[in-house]
């Protein structure tokens, strides 16, 4: 077996979440990625979680967790001399990934036309919160804010309570997808490149990633000027999409296609299949609240694995609410192997969660993320400086 | 603008609902082309009755009429095959044999059922890429879980982490598990035809939608792995932010969101409330974190006597990270979003018109051919195209068929039903949205006077 993106020579100047998680996904599926880093460390391996909470910039699991695979040099861009170090790295390479503000790689002399100059194969990557113009471009932003601006977190409440605050999803999802939207769009272009033998700049707006994945929904106003605040029942003719508790957390109902009457059986009280709660939607959309009191009492007997797999064998599709942390006992994960375990020179074992999806031919590798400045001596040394320029350049602080 | 990076790709997309149409259109977006077949006895009903124009389908052919449906399948071609049928399944390995990858989301067994698995077709044609979509993944002992887009939410840890404290845990609410299965379904696909330029081989894969979320958690999950410690849901707070959250605006149902990172923006901040004397007590970033409630509450009272947008300018102006929680409607008509061009105006013909078509590949490549994509096809637009052009097959052929019932013209479709309104507003008493009656008139602010024509 092999990596699906061997060969591929990847410059990663990202200190964010989005821009790292996409040279991530290229690291992990066999890109040689290197990863440029202030010579005090990206900004990344300050962010928490931490080993043991203790804030140190090789115990981040943040940082573990989006670097894996990469390779790490440190590299002074302040440094006019960094910059030249800079560039010839880029023109032996074949993707460059940024997250600068607009316009601040043009300040250091690498915008897209010049770098275009010294590589016309390069594809470079620029990821920022809005994209490269429009009036929001200098405009500041974090997750909260692209949810917010996207559209997307409008429509994050319960479907009980439609008028509660609007509460964002949980972890970083803004970054995460703008990554794997940006790592697809790369890949997209290496086909291109293999095709036309030309490069590329791709420009790439956190905010849009996230707007994009309103998909269909987005017609709900264009051809009804619908906004919605929930999922509307009046379209499943349940309430659906909802949580209710059970004996050790919680777990959704939702039951499939006309199967509501089912859970009658479920709950083993055949007799409510004929009450019109459970055999007429517009009874229960009316009496939403009567008609949970009728199965939550059984639910909160019984644990949410139990209520799920008798649910299931009924052909109904009810899933329980896992943790984070029940996920490393989940049988399926197990015998999926989901979880890599590796070990690395500080943190010791961990165990992280692998790859998005199964390929049978290029699974994709199963590493850690690098120390910072690791792989200075392999990656100067291959672009021909001696060990002495390279004490140099350690006392000029420029790596 | 779409572009044409992935011309040349041929992909047959078996893909039904949601989440794998998603993923094709994603491709279809780079120019790859996308035949989408469907069975004329089980057509890609659900996003095909989803918002009827104007919430009033005409009865004939109802079927080409939903807009979710034509925001989903956007630039594929559309055909119509039986593979429940021999003889559907013969034309289809026919169409193995031309193509570079299958994509499907059936329910496991489905395809191996029709004798249509990954080894099967790689008879046909040895370096085909097979990509499966389902809820859990095609092997473990739960593969045959039945899942919908909540089961991958729910089960991904994303929904644990999600929500007000005081209310159970909260789903996306827009699909968003969906659209993660689909544009995984999409990446994974990208690396395969990666590896087939290199070594001329294909592959099998296999994508779980709730794995696909699990990775968006990594460091959450990290979290446990190295400190055994849980996170629980808590609203819009931060760890180490704060003010960080959604604070009421002056106007109904208006939100701005707010994140100050450090003591400079908070002091910033200070200043435009015009420094109010409470704000002493919170001069730390300790103190804030420490009495959020609190703070919130405060925040809540400055904000609620302004506009979302005013707000979000005044923060801006400033340089402090604040952005109105935009509705639908509202991102529409957003400057930033009109500027950029994140909605191409796709004509879909009588009755429903030009509306403009939300891209799912939103990145621009410079240099790179671009085109506006097709509007989606009408149910077996495409049969005469594919089957004669692309097979060789005969008119007459083609013709036998489609009386036959394996191709077929007319899907099994119900009569089309408005959404009942009604319902939507009486939603717990409150109800799930809002219906603007003069939104064709604002779209046609933004995009031009034949918006709906």
């Amino acid at each position: 077996m092999g990596e699906a993106l061997s060969g591929v020579k990847v410059l990663d100047f990202t200190d964010e979440i989005a821009g790292s998680y996409c040279t991530k996904l290229l690291a992990d599926f066999g890109a040689e990625v290197i990863k440029i880093e202030a010579l005090n460390g990206s900004d990344l391996r300050s962010k928490r979680p931490f080993l043991k909470d203790e804030i140190h910039p090789e115990k981040s699991g943040a940082f573990f967790y989006l670097n894996t695979n990469k390779k790490s040099i440190t590299l002074n861009l302040k440094n006019p001399k960094g910059v030249e170090i800079c560039k010839k790295l880029v023109k032996n390479s074949d993707v460059l990934v940024e997250d600068f503000a607009p316009g601040a790689m043009d300040k250091l002399g690498c915008s897209y036309e010049a770098l275009k100059g010294l590589n016309d194969r390069l594809i470079m990557t620029s990821i920022t919160w809005f994209g490269q113009d429009g009036p929001y471009k200098d405009y500041r932003a974090t997750n909260l804010i692209a949810e917010g601006l996207s559209g997307a977190m409008f429509t994050a409440r319960q479907t009980r309570w439609p008028k509660d605050m609007p509460s964002v999803l949980g972890g970083h999802q803004a970054e995460y997808r703008s990554g794997l939207v940006a790592s697809t769009a790369i890949i997209a272009s290496l086909l291109s490149r293999a095709m036309t033998d030309k490069g590329t700049w791709i420009d790439l707006s956190i905010l849009e990633c996230v707007a994009s994945t309103l998909a269909g929904i987005a017609a709900d106003y264009s051809y009804m000027g619908f906004s919605r605040t929930t999922v509307p029942w009046g379209i499943h003719g349940f309430p659906t999409q909802e949580n209710h508790p059970c004996k050790d957390g919680w777990i959704n109902n939702l039951p499939g296609i006309g199967a509501v009457p089912d859970i009658a059986d479920l709950i083993e009280k055949p007799e409510l299949k004929e009450d019109p709660l459970f055999s007429k939607p517009g009874a229960r959309l009316a009496e939403p609240e009567k008609f949970e009191a009728l199965f939550i009492p059984y639910f909160k007997e019984h644990k949410k694995w139990e209520v799920m797999k008798k649910a299931q064998k009924m052909r109904l599709a009810f899933s329980p609410t896992l943790s984070p942390g029940e996920l490393l006992e989940d049988e399926q994960l197990k015998a999926r192997e989901a979880f890599n375990k590796v070990e690395h020179p500080v943190l010791g074992e961990v165990t992280y969660f692998g790859a998005p999806a199964k390929l049978s031919e290029t699974p994709g590798k199963k590493g850690r993320s690098p120390l910072l400045g690791e792989h200075n001596d392999v990656v100067y040394k291959s672009m021909g400086y001696t060990e002495q320029e390279l004490t140099i350049l350690k006392e000029q602080r420029i790596i | 603008m779409a572009y044409k990076l992935l011309e040349g790709i041929r992909i047959l997309d078996l893909t039904l609902v949601y989440a794998g149409p998603m993923g094709t259109r994603l491709l279809a977006d780079m120019g790859a082309e996308i035949i989408k077949i469907e069975a004329p006895q089980r057509p890609d009903m659900f996003t095909r009755m989803m918002s009827y124009p104007e919430n009033n389908p005409t009865q004939e052919k109802v079927w080409d009429q939903g807009g979710y449906f034509h925001i989903l399948n956007a630039g594929k071609k559309g055909v119509s095959l039986d593979l429940a049928n021999e003889k559907g399944r013969e034309i289809f390995k026919k169409l193995v044999a031309v193509s570079d990858a299958v994509m499907e989301n059936f329910s496991p067994r489905v395809m191996e059922g029709w004798g249509l698995g990954y080894e099967e077709l790689k008879k046909i044609k040895p370096d085909i890429i097979m990509v499966s979509m389902s809820g859990l993944g095609h092997y473990g002992p739960m593969r045959d879980t039945i899942m919908y887009m909540t089961g991958m939410e729910n089960m991904s840890g994303l929904t644990y982490i999600t929500g007000l404290p005081e209310r159970p845990p909260l789903f996306s609410n827009y699909a968003y598990g969906d659209w993660m299965l689909g544009a995984t379904g999409a990446f994974a696909l990208l690396l395969a035809l990666y590896n087939k330029k290199k070594t001329g081989k294909g592959q099998y894969i296999d994508v779980a939608g709730r794995e696909a979320i699990s990775c968006h958690i990594g460091e959450v999950i990290m979290d446990y792995t190295l400190n055994g410690r849980v996170k629980e849901r808590n609203g819009n707070k931060d760890a180490s932010m704060a003010p960080h959250g959604c604070y009421k605006c002056k106007g109904v149902d208006e939100w701005v969101n707010i994140a100050i990172q450090n003591e400079d923006e908070w002091n910033r901040f200070c200043e435009i409330m015009g420094n109010p004397s409470w704000t002493k007590k919170f001069s730390t970033v300790e103190e804030r974190l420490k009495n959020q409630d609190e703070l919130d509450r405060l925040i809540d009272e400055w904000t609620s006597q302004y506009d979302h947008h005013e707000v979000m300018e005044r923060l801006q102006k400033a340089s402090i990270p604040a952005g109105s929680v935009l509705s639908l409607k509202e991102v529409y008509l957003n400057p930033q979003f009109i500027a950029r061009g994140i909605f191409e105006m796709i004509d879909h013909g009588e009755n429903i018109g030009k509306r403009p078509v939300i891209k799912q590949m939103p990145a621009r490549f410079s240099g790179m051919k671009s085109f506006t994509p097709k509007r989606a096809p009408r149910f077996a637009e495409d049969n005469e195209h594919v089957f004669c052009s692309l097979l060789g097959m005969s008119k007459e052929e083609v013709k036998t068929l489609e009386e036959q019932k394996v191709l077929g013209r007319t899907p099994k479709f119900p009569p089309g039903r408005p959404l009942r309104k009604d319902l939507i507003e009486s939603q717990a008493g409150k109800g799930a949205g809002y219906f603007d009656p003069d939104y064709l008139a604002e779209l046609r602010k933004v995009f031009g006077e034949d918006v709906g024509k």
